[in-house]
């Protein structure tokens, strides 16, 4: 973009009373014979008030104002510590009932997953079942490279710029997971899934992008 | 079933999405709106979409939410309520009632913003009637009454402004940040962003713009709604 840019662009910082002098004095005397941007400065005045009157009406709270909040509210699915045994037959429990439930669930949408150059022979389906709080996602893939140390997989809800994350998972030697995961249920409404490898602790979508498709109704 | 997770995203440990920033990746500074951290993964999702995951146990989400608005609460505390202790007594009401009520709000009622603002208002309300004390701003002016709403609609409209600001992309959302949350001029815009100046005073018109354009529609919609 230009250094210099015309004098529409400078209407923002105009508005807002930053502009050097001659500037200022450049843009009045061009909104002086145009109509358009005089409109334009006066949407734009209005933001700038706007926004003034937010920041004058916020203040950052303290730093550790947040782990208190985190601390106080109320875990949905709090539970006691019990012994690992009984973990142990209650997870194979879950994971029997999710089966059984998620293949009494309607499907809504699905998705077949196409891989990228990362991964050419990878490949996966994604399919949507239930509803409101039942509603479900099963993921299906292969021919994922095995997770190395610290290293993960996300799947993504994806519409334009926005991304959800629908859960993490890691793959061993074969390649190939089968993952049932709670999805939002509005999922359904995203045109498309993705799944990248994640390295970091950054909680963004990586760059490097494993499999993405299209998810259509069903 | 190998690789089986038995629990999607939103249950990853605190730390996992901790430590950097909302505004500038690079470290030039956070989002006061935000008290210094942010959470990227959710730009430009729409707080309706983030309370319906806190309704379903997502504390990224709930944090997402808490970003956008807890120095926005914490502000209206410190106005209206005139000290620091109240004040975050008044986020932490806030936010453990958003977190608590999610599954209730409704989108086709009110936007998050105006339910937010209702929830603010209210238990500010109950603090200063436990108080039960007159209080009033730090310029000296009475605050609103117990039972008396928002008369100017100052606050309301911030909440709206708040949610308008979400919207915006991170690089127009990061320009009017660092202008008008840190007070900084165009050229220190430039100089902390390795951007052009031109192109810093550019942006700042389009994210002015952007701003105005997300207001415009919200403003619409929610007199629609009334």
């Amino acid at each position: 973009m230009s250094e210099h840019p015309d004098t529409r662009d400078l209407l923002g910082p105009y508005v807002m009373g930053t502009l050097e002098p001659y500037e200022n004095r450049e843009v009045e005397d061009h909104l002086q014979g145009c109509a358009s941007c005089r409109e334009e400065a006066q949407d734009l005045r209005l933001a700038h008030e706007r926004l003034a009157d937010l920041a004058y009406g916020t203040t950052a709270p303290p730093e550790d104002l947040e782990a208190r909040v985190l601390a106080g509210i109320p875990r949905r699915r709090a539970g006691r510590r019990v012994p690992s045994w009984v973990a142990a037959v209650a997870a194979a429990f879950c994971v029997l009932a999710v089966i059984t439930a998620f293949n009494l669930l309607e499907d809504q949408a699905a998705a077949t997953l196409n891989p990228t150059g990362r991964a050419p022979d990878a490949g996966g389906e994604v399919s949507l079942r239930g509803t409101g709080e039942n509603t479900e996602l099963r993921l299906e893939a292969w021919g994922l490279p095995p997770c190395k140390s610290e290293q993960y997989y996300e799947l993504w809800l994806v519409e334009g710029d926005e991304r959800v994350s629908a859960g993490t998972f890691t793959v061993g030697e074969s390649g190939r997971v089968d993952v049932t995961l709670n999805a939002p249920n509005f999922a359904a409404s995203y045109p498309r899934v993705g799944v990248t490898a994640e390295y970091d602790k950054d909680p963004r979508a990586s760059d490097a992008k494993m499999l993405s498709g299209e998810l259509h109704d069903l | 079933m190998e690789g089986l997770v038995s629990c999607s995203a939103l249950r990853l440990a605190p730390d996992h999405w901790r430590g950097w920033d909302i505004i500038c990746s690079e470290g030039t500074g956070g989002s006061v709106l935000a008290g210094g951290r942010g959470r990227l993964w959710m730009d430009r999702v729409k707080d309706e979409v983030l309370v319906q995951r806190v309704a379903s146990g997502d504390e990224r989400a709930f944090s997402g939410l808490y970003d956008r608005y807890a120095g926005l609460v914490y502000g209206t505390g410190l106005r209206y309520l005139g000290d620091r202790g109240t004040a975050e007594e008044l986020v932490q009401d806030v936010f453990t009632s958003v977190w608590k009520s999610a599954g209730g709000f409704d989108p086709a009622r009110a936007s998050f913003a105006t339910w937010v603002y209702r929830i603010t208002r209210n238990r500010a309300t109950d603090l200063i009637r436990r108080r039960k004390a007159r209080v009033r701003t730090v310029e000296g002016e009475p605050l609103f009454e117990p039972g008396e709403t928002d008369p100017s609609g100052d606050l309301s409209r911030n909440f709206d402004v708040a949610a308008a600001l979400s919207r915006l992309t991170p690089v127009h959302r990061e320009v009017l940040v660092l202008a008008y949350f840190h007070g900084f001029s165009q050229r220190e815009i430039s100089d902390r962003t390795a951007t052009p100046l031109g192109t810093v005073k550019s942006r700042t018109t389009a994210a002015l713009r952007a701003l105005r354009e997300t207001m415009g529609f919200d403003e619409d919609r929610f007199s629609a709604d009334e």
